[in-house]
C-alpha cells in the first residue's frame, strides 16, 4: 500500500507539473497589439503603414473612377466592367464594387492611423518624435475622413482603432457638423504638431495647411450653394472662406519650401517627385514588388498604341517614352473644349500624336492611331513592363493657390490666379471690376478643371459648387440628394445595423 | 522538453519502488504433442504456466517440454488461428492437446483509445483490419492499403506520383474549413493526421482500427470529429527468434491509350478550322505565327514533306519500376519482444526522372523487467528523396521535333522565345529535388500496481525535416526568364511531444460485474518551424542554388516562420458488463487548446454507448438461428479543431512604403488573409475572435453484430446520425470597420448513413478455403447552415431561393467556380446553367434567349430555367453532386492446399464528375457540330467561345473496378531447420474498371472535378517472402 501511495504521490505530481503550464501560446512571426509599439521605430513604421493605405491598388487608382469618370472630365473604355461604366452613366449603386474597394481602403486608412493615434502616445517616446508621428497619423485621419465625406456624405466616423466584434457597427455621425468638427480638430492638432518637413511620399505641417483650406473651402462653398445636409454646418459660410483664406495663405507666404513651379512640364516630370509645387505626393517606385508598391497609372490615361513603346514631343522637341496603356480614361471632348486653343496645359499636357524614337510620327487622333488626346501627366520613361512609378499628385502648390483665390475671392486672389493663367500662357483677368464674388468663384472653379484636370478634384469641385446636373449630362436629372453623395456600400447596409 | 525529462525520472523511481524479485524452482516436468483437429502437428504452439511468466514453445514436430514448479498449475495452449486451451496438470507428465481453430474474430482483442477490448465487448462502432488478411499490394504508404477494407471509410488515391497521398474520409466529410481527415494514432501515439502516412512502412504494420461513432473516437476529444485510425505495428511474437526477408518488384503500365493527336493532319485541319470560326488567323498556314514560330501548313504535313513527327508521351513517359525490400528480425522470449525491421523502396514515377526513395527503419522493444513492471519502447526512422520532374508537356504540339533538325547536338528544338514547355530542356536543366527526415519514437512503462490496478505512462516524440532545393533556369522556364535566373531553399521542421499517463483497473465483481476504469491525461506540444531563402537575377548559373549569393544581392528574399500549439486533456472511460450480456461504455474527456480563445478554451467530450449480447439470453438461444445478436446503440460529442492556430490573436500586417527614395518597412493593423479568387484583390482579416472554439460534432449510432450458421457468416450492420455544429468559417464584417473576414464558429453540417458488412467463410476444409467480405456504406451529406446570409455573404439562387456560396477556386475555361456550398444540398454539388443540345440555327437560338455568338449554329442551348426569355446568371441551378450515394467492396479468399487467390473488387456509385475535357480532345473534337455535321451532341470548333459552367461536362462518374488481383503460393513444408514458411506471390492492382465515365478514370478529388492528364497505372507486382 506504501508503493501505491508513493506512486499516486509522484503521479500527482506529474500532473500538478504538467498542468501548470499555460495555454497560451505567444504570437510568433508576426506582430500583434502585443507585441508591437514598443519602439519608436515602431510607431515610425505604423505611420508608414496609414501611408501606405493610401497606395492600395483599390484605393489610388479607383479614386479616378470617382472624380473624374464621373464628371465631365472623362468617359471610360466601352468593354470595360459594368462597375466602370455605371459612374460615367451615373448609375452607381451600393453593390458597385469598385465604390465599395473606395470606401474600404478609405476606413483600413482610418484603422491604420488610428491605431497611431492610439497606442503611441504615453509610451515615452522623444517628444519631437512623437509630435511628428502624431500630427502625420491625424493629418491622414482628417485626409481620408474627407475622402469619405466628400464621397458618401454621413457615413460612420471611426475614432478609435478596432479589434473587437462589437467595434465593427459604427453609428453615423449626427450631421454634417459633426463629421467637419472632427476633421478639422484633427487638422488643427496636426498643424500645431507638424514642422515644415519635406520627406516625399510624407505629409508636413504645410500639407496639413493645405488640407485645411481645401476642408474649408469645400464646406463655405457647399453650404453657400445649397447642397444637401450642408446646411448643419454652425459657422458661417463667410467665416469658414475666410478660414479657408487664411489656411491657404499660410501656405502661400508662411513658408518657403514650396512654391511656385514656372514650367508646366516640370510639375510632371516622373524623374522629380520633389519638385516646387509638391506639397504632398503619393509615393510609389517602379521597384516595388507588387501592385501598389509599384503604380499601374500611366496604363489608365493612355490608350491602346499596338501594344509597343512609343515616344512623346515634349514642348523644347525632345521626346520621352512611354509604353502604351488600357484606355480606361478617355478624355472627353467637353475637357478638350473647356481649354483655349493656346491653353500649354493642353497643347502640352495631352497628347494628340505619338512617335517612334527617331521622331517620325506614328500617327495621330486624327487618323485614328491614338484613340482620344490623352493625359500626360503621368508618364515615367523609365517604366519597366507595366511598372512605374507614377504618382498622383495629392496636393499641389498652384491647387492652393486657387484655393486663396476662391476662398478670397479679392485683388490678392486674383494674382494667384492670373500667375496660374499666366503660366498656362493664356490671358490674364485684368480687374475683379464689374465682378461679384460669386462670379469671380465661378471662373476659378473652372480654371481648376484646366489646371486640375485629371488629378483627382472634379467631381469635389462640381458637387460643392452644385454643378453636377449643369455639367455632366448623364446626371441632369438627378435628384441633388442623388448627385451629392453616392450611395453606402450595401456590405455596410447589411452588415451594420447601427447607420439606419 | 524539460517537461519530459522530469516525466522520465519520476516514473523510474515509481518504478524501482515496485521493485520486487521472485524466485521459483523448477522441478515438475511435463511433455506432449499438440495437433490440429485435422491431425497436424502444430509447431510454434505457445505455452504459458497460468499466472507466470515461464512458457515453451512447440517444436517442428508439435512436441514441447515444459518444467514446473507446481504439479497443480495449469497450462495454456495458445496458436495464431486457434482458439486458446486452459488444461491443468493435474500431476501429469504426458499432455498431448488438440486445438481447434479458432472461429473468426470472436475473442479477438481490438485496439481502442488508450486501452484494447475484446471484440465481442464492443459496444462502438469499431473496424479491425488486420494485415495478414489484406494482400500486400504496393503501397507506399498505409493510407491506400484502407481502401475497401472497412464500412464507412472512402479511400481515394487520385494520383499515381510516387509518394503521393490519399484522401480518407470517414462517415463523410463533417467540416467545411476545419479540415476532414482522420486522428492517426500510432501505438497510442497520435502522431496527427491522415493523409501523408509516409513514415511508417506497410510491412511493419500488424492491424489497424478504425473507430468511428463517438462511443469511441470521442476519447480522442477535440481531434476525434472526423474519426481516428489506430495503427498497431508488429511486435516479436510466438517464443521463437524469426527473420523475414520480403522482396516486391513492381512494374506499371497505362491502363489506357492516351488521348493525344496521332494524326498531325487532322489535328491542324481542325486547329484552323477552330480558329477561324473564332475569327483568328489560322495556325497552320505554313507562316510564322506573332511570336515567330513556324506551324507547317496542311499541305506540308499532308504530302509529308513537313519532316517532323513526336510522339511526346513516349518522349516524356517511361513504364516505372517501384523495388521495395524489408527484412525484419522479430524474437520473443519470456522476458522481451524485439523487433528490428528495415523497408527501402524506391518508387519512378511515370515522368522520367521522377524518382522517389525511401528508407525506413523500425525497432520495437518490450521487455519485462519484474513480474509487474514492463517497459517498451518503439523507434522508427525514414528518410527519403524526391527528384520531382513531374508535370512534363506529354501533350505537346506533335509537328514540333525534340531537338533542332532532329540532331542533339544542334539543341533543342524551341517553339518560340516564350516556350517554356519543352520537356527534355526542363528535364536536363531544372532543379527541383526534396529531402525528407523522420523519426518517431515513444517509451513506455507499465506497471501492475494492484492486482487489478495498472499504471501505463508514454511519452512519445516526433520531429519531422525536409529540405526542398529548386533552381529554375535563365531560359526554359517562365520564373526564371522573368527573373533572370531563380532559385532557393526551403526549410521545414516540425516537433512534436506527447506525454500520457493514464490508469486502468479491471475487476470482476461477484462473478457477475465486470468493471474496467480508465482515467488518464494527456500532455502535446506541438511546434513547425519554417525558412525559405530565395534568390533572382544570377551572375552565373553554373551552380544553381548551390549558391545563392550569385543572386542579385538586393534581389535576395528570406522568410521565416513558426507555429506553435499546446493542449492539455483528461480523459476516463468506465466500462461495464453485467453478465456477460448488457455492456456499458461511458468516456469523457476534456481538452484544453492554445488555438481557441481564452474564452472559450476548454471543452469537455462525452460519450455513452450501450449493448446487448442477445445471444446470451434463452429467448435468442432457442431460436437456433445467431451464434451472436448483439445490438449495440452510443451518442457522444466529439470535436474538430483543424485550424492555424493564433486566430485568437490580432495579427499585424507588414508591407513597405517608398519613402525619400527609399523602401521602408510599414506595418500596422489588418494583413492579407488571401485574394480574392476572380479579381485579385486583397482580402484584409487579422481582427481576433477570443470566442473561437472547436466544432461540435453529435453522433448517434445504431449497429448490431450477428454471426449465422456456426458463426460461417457475419453481418454487421451500423446506422449514424452525424450533427456537426459551430463550423469553423469566416464571416464577412461592415466594411467600415476595415476588415473583411474574421473567424468565427457558424455553420451546420450533418451525415448520416448507414454501413453493412457481410464476411463469410464460404468453404473451410483442410485443402480448401473460401471466404468473401462484401462492404456497402451510403453516407448522405447535408449542408444545413451557413450562418446568417448577410454576414456570411451568402448568395440566393434566384429560382428557388437556395442560399449558397461558392466553394474552390475559379476553372479558367469557365470563369466560373464549378461547387458551392448551399443550404440544404450534399457539399461541393456543382452549379451551373443546363444544356438541352445544340442550336441547329440562328433562329432556334434566338428563340431559346441567347444573343449574339452564343447564338449561332453550333453553339450550346442553354435553358432558360426561369423563363424569362434571356440566359443569364439567374439561369444557374445545381446540375450535379461529386458525392457517390454508395461505395462498395467485395474481397474474395480461394485457398486451395498452399495456393491461395484474392481479388479484390472496389466501386463508387453515384458520384458526378465535372469532366473539363469533355470537348477539345483528339477523341472528340471530330465529332463537332459542322454544317455538314449537325450533330446533337457537341458544338462547334469555334476559339475564343466562353464556355459556361453546364452540365454538359458532367458526367456520370460511378465505376466498378477490379482493385487487386493476388495470387501466392505458400511454402511450409520444406522440413528444413533453418527455414520456417515462404510465400511467392503475383499481384496486379487496377486490372480493369467498368464505367462510362469518358475520362481516363474516375477516381478524382472530393470536389469531383475531373482535369484530364494521363491515364491511371496498372501495377503487376512479383512479391517473395522468407522466413527463416
Amino acid at each position: 500500500m506504501k508503493k501505491l501511495n508513493k506512486l499516486i504521490v509522484g503521479l500527482a505530481f506529474v500532473i500538478g507539473l504538467v498542468s501548470c503550464e499555460s495555454l497560451d501560446v505567444e504570437p510568433y512571426g508576426f506582430y500583434s497589439d502585443e507585441n508591437f509599439y514598443n519602439t519608436v521605430e515602431d510607431a515610425e513604421a505604423s505611420v508608414l503603414y496609414a501611408y501606405d493605405a493610401l497606395t492600395l491598388v483599390s484605393y489610388a487608382p479607383i479614386t479616378y473612377y470617382l472624380t473624374e469618370l464621373a464628371s465631365d472630365n472623362a468617359n471610360v473604355k466601352p468593354s470595360e466592367g459594368a462597375d466602370a461604366q455605371a459612374f460615367v452613366n451615373w448609375e452607381v449603386t451600393s453593390q458597385n464594387q469598385l465604390l465599395f474597394q473606395y470606401y474600404r481602403c478609405a476606413y483600413i486608412a482610418v484603422n491604420r492611423a488610428n491605431a497611431v493615434i492610439e497606442n503611441v502616445p504615453g509610451k515615452g517616446f522623444n517628444e519631437a518624435d512623437e509630435k511628428r508621428l502624431m500630427g502625420e497619423a491625424y493629418f491622414l485621419r482628417a485626409w481620408n475622413n474627407f475622402n469619405i465625406v466628400r464621397a458618401f456624405g454621413l457615413a460612420p466616423i471611426q475614432k478609435s482603432l478596432i479589434d473587437r466584434l462589437d467595434e465593427t457597427t459604427a453609428s453615423l455621425p449626427a450631421d454634417m457638423q459633426e463629421v467637419y468638427s472632427f476633421i478639422i480638430d484633427d487638422l488643427t492638432t496636426a498643424i500645431d504638431f507638424l514642422e515644415v518637413n519635406r520627406v516625399v511620399g510624407r505629409a508636413d505641417k504645410v500639407a496639413a495647411e493645405a488640407l485645411m483650406a481645401k476642408v474649408y473651402l469645400f464646406a463655405a462653398s457647399a453650404k453657400e450653394s445649397g447642397v444637401p445636409k450642408y446646411d448643419a454646418l454652425t459657422e458661417s459660410v463667410d467665416d469658414m472662406y475666410a478660414k479657408a483664406a487664411e489656411y491657404a495663405g499660410a501656405v502661400l507666404t508662411g513658408q518657403s519650401e514650396y512654391y511656385f513651379d514656372t514650367d508646366l512640364q516640370n510639375i510632371y516630370d516622373n524623374t522629380v517627385p520633389n519638385g516646387p509645387e509638391h506639397i504632398f505626393i503619393m509615393s510609389m517606385d517602379r521597384s516595388g514588388t507588387q501592385e501598389g508598391d509599384y503604380s499601374k497609372l500611366s496604363k489608365y490615361f493612355i490608350p491602346w498604341i499596338g501594344g509597343s513603346a512609343v515616344y512623346l514631343k515634349n514642348a523644347d522637341g525632345s521626346l520621352t517614352k512611354t509604353h502604351d496603356g488600357w484606355s480606361v480614361f478617355q478624355t472627353s471632348n467637353e475637357l478638350a473644349a473647356a481649354y483655349e486653343p493656346a491653353d500649354k496645359r493642353f497643347s502640352e499636357l495631352f497628347v494628340s500624336e505619338v512617335f517612334d524614337a527617331a521622331g517620325n510620327s506614328l500617327g495621330t487622333v486624327s487618323n485614328g492611331v491614338v484613340e482620344y488626346p490623352f493625359c500626360r501627366k503621368y508618364i515615367d520613361p523609365n517604366y519597366e513592363g507595366d511598372k512605374t512609378s507614377t504618382r498622383p499628385y495629392l496636393l499641389r502648390y498652384s491647387d492652393v493657390q486657387l484655393i486663396y483665390a476662391e476662398a478670397a475671392a479679392d485683388e490678392s486672389g486674383l494674382a494667384e490666379y492670373n500667375q496660374i493663367r499666366r503660366r498656362a500662357g493664356v490671358e490674364e483677368l485684368p480687374s475683379l471690376a464689374g465682378l461679384l464674388k460669386a462670379d469671380f468663384r465661378k471662373l476659378v472653379v473652372e480654371e481648376r478643371q484646366r489646371e486640375l484636370a485629371f488629378e483627382g478634384d472634379r467631381l469635389w469641385d462640381l458637387r460643392r459648387t452644385n454643378t453636377v446636373q449643369q455639367n455632366v449630362t448623364k446626371a441632369a436629372g438627378l435628384s441633388p440628394e442623388k448627385v451629392a453623395f453616392f450611395p453606402i456600400p450595401q456590405r455596410e447596409i447589411d452588415l451594420n445595423p447601427n447607420i439606419n | 522538453m524539460n517537461k519530459n525529462t522530469y516525466l522520465f525520472k519520476l516514473l523510474f523511481t515509481c518504478f524501482f519502488a515496485l521493485s520486487t524479485s521472485i524466485l521459483f524452482a523448477q522441478n515438475f516436468v511435463v511433455k506432449g504433442l499438440v495437433k490440429s483437429e485435422s491431425g497436424e502437428t502444430l509447431p510454434g504452439v505457445n505455452i504459458v504456466v497460468k499466472g507466470t511468466a515461464t512458457g515453451a514453445i512447440t517444436d517442428l514436430d508439435g512436441n514441447y517440454v515444459i518444467k514446473l514448479d507446481d504439479s497443480n498449475a495449469t497450462l495454456i495452449f495458445s496458436f495464431i488461428g486457434f482458439k486458446a486451451q486452459e488444461i491443468p496438470v493435474n500431476g501429469k507428465n504426458l499432455i498431448n492437446v488438440t486445438l481447434s481453430q479458432e472461429v473468426e474474430g470472436l475473442d479477438e482483442v481490438v485496439v481502442v483509445g488508450y486501452g484494447s477490448v475484446k471484440k465481442s465487448d464492443l459496444t462502438g462502432a469499431v473496424s479491425s483490419v488486420k494485415m495478414d488478411n489484406i494482400p500486400m499490394k504496393p503501397s507506399n504508404s498505409i493510407d491506400g492499403l484502407l481502401q475497401g477494407q472497412s464500412a464507412g471509410v472512402q479511400v481515394t488515391t487520385s494520383s499515381d506520383n510516387p509518394g503521393a497521398s490519399s484522401t480518407i474520409r470517414i462517415r463523410g466529410g463533417s467540416s467545411l474549413r476545419g479540415g476532414n481527415d482522420p486522428l492517426v494514432v500510432v501505438d497510442g501515439f497520435p502522431i496527427g493526421y491522415a493523409g501523408d502516412l509516409k513514415q511508417i512502412s506497410p510491412s511493419d504494420i500488424a492491424s489497424m482500427e478504425i473507430l468511428k461513432d463517438a462511443s469511441a473516437s470521442a476519447i480522442y476529444g477535440s481531434r476525434g470529429a472526423n474519426g481516428v485510425i489506430m495503427i498497431t505495428t508488429k511486435k516479436g511474437s510466438k517464443n521463437t527468434t524469426e527473420i523475414t526477408v520480403s522482396q516486391q518488384s513492381t512494374v506499371s503500365e497505362f491502363t489506357s491509350e492516351l488521348n493525344l493527336w496521332r494524326d498531325p493532319v487532322l489535328m491542324a485541319r481542325l486547329s484552323n478550322e477552330n480558329r477561324i470560326n473564332g475569327g483568328f488567323v489560322p495556325l497552320y498556314i505554313g507562316a510564322e505565327n506573332a511570336n515567330g514560330v513556324y506551324y507547317p501548313s496542311v499541305n506540308e504535313l499532308s504530302s509529308g514533306s513537313w519532316p517532323y513527327y513526336t510522339e511526346w508521351d513516349d518522349v516524356v513517359f517511361r513504364n516505372p519500376v517501384s523495388n521495395n525490400t524489408n527484412i525484419a528480425v522479430r524474437s520473443q522470449n519470456e522476458k522481451t519482444q524485439f523487433s528490428l525491421s528495415g523497408t527501402y523502396f524506391t518508387d519512378e514515377g511515370v515522368y522520367i526522372e521522377d524518382d522517389y526513395e525511401k528508407l525506413n527503419a523500425n525497432l520495437n522493444v518490450i521487455h519485462k523487467v519484474y513480474d509487474k513492471l514492463t517497459v517498451g519502447t518503439n523507434v522508427i526512422f525514414s528518410k527519403g528523396n524526391r527528384n520531382n520532374n513531374g508535370g512534363l508537356a506529354y501533350w505537346r504540339n506533335p509537328v514540333f521535333p525534340v531537338y533542332i533538325d532532329n540532331d542533339p547536338t544542334k539543341g533543342y528544338y524551341m517553339a518560340g522565345v516564350q516556350d517554356y514547355s519543352h520537356p527534355i530542356a526542363l528535364t536536363e536543366n531544372k532543379t527541383n529535388t526534396s529531402d525528407f527526415l523522420d523519426f518517431i519514437g515513444s517509451a513506455f512503462a507499465e506497471a501492475q500496481v494492484l492486482p487489478s490496478l495498472k499504471l501505463k505512462s508514454q511519452v512519445n516524440y516526433k520531429f519531422g525535416r525536409s529540405i526542398n532545393d529548386y533552381y529554375n533556369p535563365k531560359i526554359y522556364t517562365q520564373d526564371g526568364t522573368f527573373n533572370n535566373g531563380s532559385g532557393g531553399i526551403k526549410n521545414w521542421e516540425s516537433k512534436e511531444t506527447v506525454s500520457e499517463t493514464f490508469l486502468t483497473y479491471d475487476k470482476l465483481f461477484a462473478e457477475k460485474h465486470q468493471f474496467t476504469a480508465m482515467g488518464g491525461f494527456s500532455y502535446q506540444y506541438y511546434t513547425s518551424r519554417s525558412s525559405d531563402l530565395k534568390a533572382y537575377d544570377f551572375l552565373n548559373e553554373s551552380l544553381g542554388n548551390e549558391n545563392l549569393a550569385a543572386g542579385d544581392p538586393e534581389k535576395q528574399s528570406v522568410s521565416n516562420s513558426l507555429t506553435e500549439i499546446v493542449m492539455y486533456s483528461w480523459l476516463g472511460r468506465l466500462n461495464y458488463t453485467y453478465n456477460d450480456k448488457y455492456l456499458a461504455t461511458f468516456t469523457m474527456r476534456a481538452d484544453g487548446s492554445s488555438k481557441f480563445g481564452p474564452n472559450n478554451q476548454w471543452a469537455m467530450f462525452p460519450s455513452g454507448a450501450l449493448g446487448w449480447k442477445m445471444h446470451h439470453e434463452d429467448f435468442i438461444k432457442n431460436l437456433n438461428v445467431f451464434d451472436e445478436l448483439k445490438l449495440r446503440g452510443s451518442f457522444g460529442i466529439s470535436g474538430n479543431q483543424g485550424i492555424s492556430p493564433y486566430l485568437i490573436n490580432s495579427r499585424y500586417g507588414q508591407d513597405q512604403y517608398y519613402v525619400d527614395g527609399r523602401w521602408q518597412t510599414a506595418i500596422g493593423p489588418g494583413y492579407v488573409v488571401d485574394w480574392e479568387s476572380h479579381t485579385g484583390k486583397k482580402i484584409w482579416g487579422g481582427i481576433p475572435n477570443p470566442d473561437l472554439r472547436w466544432e461540435t460534432t453529435r453522433q448517434l449510432n445504431i449497429g448490431t453484430d450477428m454471426a449465422f450458421f456456426n458463426r460461417r457468416l457475419r453481418v454487421i450492420f451500423d446506422y449514424y446520425n452525424k450533427y456537426t455544429t459551430d463550423l469553423l468559417r469566416e464571416r464577412l464584417l461592415s466594411p467600415s470597420s476595415s476588415y473583411d473576414r474574421m473567424w468565427v464558429n457558424d455553420g451546420e453540417i450533418k451525415n448520416r448513413g448507414i454501413e453493412l458488412t457481410f464476411d463469410s467463410d464460404i468453404v473451410n476444409t483442410k485443402d480448401w478455403g473460401v471466404t468473401a467480405a462484401l462492404i456497402l456504406s451510403k453516407n448522405k451529406n447535408e449542408v444545413v447552415s451557413l450562418g446568417d446570409k448577410l454576414a456570411s455573404g451568402l448568395n440566393t439562387d434566384a429560382i428557388t431561393g437556395m442560399q449558397y456560396e461558392f466553394s474552390g477556386s475559379q476553372i479558367e475555361a469557365f470563369r466560373a467556380i464549378p461547387n458551392i456550398l448551399a443550404v440544404g444540398q450534399p457539399v461541393n454539388v456543382f452549379y451551373g446553367y443546363t444544356v438541352d443540345g445544340i442550336i441547329q440555327s440562328e433562329e432556334e437560338g434566338l428563340a431559346a434567349g441567347l444573343d449574339g455568338k452564343l447564338a449561332q449554329a453550333g453553339e450550346f442551348r442553354y435553358v432558360d430555367l426561369n423563363e424569362d426569355g434571356t440566359i443569364d446568371e439567374d439561369d444557374r441551378a445545381v446540375i450535379g453532386d461529386p458525392n457517390p450515394d454508395l461505395i462498395a467492396s467485395l474481397n474474395m479468399n480461394v485457398r486451395y492446399k498452399n495456393f491461395d487467390l484474392a481479388m479484390f473488387f472496389n466501386g463508387s456509385f453515384g458520384q458526378d464528375i465535372l469532366n473539363t475535357k469533355a470537348f477539345d480532345q483528339p477523341s472528340n473534337m471530330p465529332l463537332r457540330w459542322t454544317l455538314d455535321n449537325q450533330t446533337n451532341d457537341y458544338p462547334s470548333l469555334r476559339d475564343g467561345r466562353n464556355y459556361y459552367m453546364s452540365d454538359w461536362f458532367i458526367q456520370n462518374g460511378s465505376y466498378l473496378r477490379l482493385q487487386n488481383v493476388s495470387l501466392g503460393y505458400n511454402i511450409n513444408e520444406l522440413n528444413l531447420s533453418w527455414f520456417k514458411r515462404g510465400r511467392v506471390y503475383l499481384n496486379a492492382t487496377n486490372l480493369f474498371t467498368i464505367t462510362d465515365f469518358e475520362g481516363y478514370d474516375p477516381e478524382i478529388g472530393t470536389d469531383g472535378i475531373y482535369w484530364g492528364g494521363y491515364p491511371k497505372l496498372r501495377k503487376w507486382t512479383l512479391g517473395v517472402e522468407l522466413t527463416f
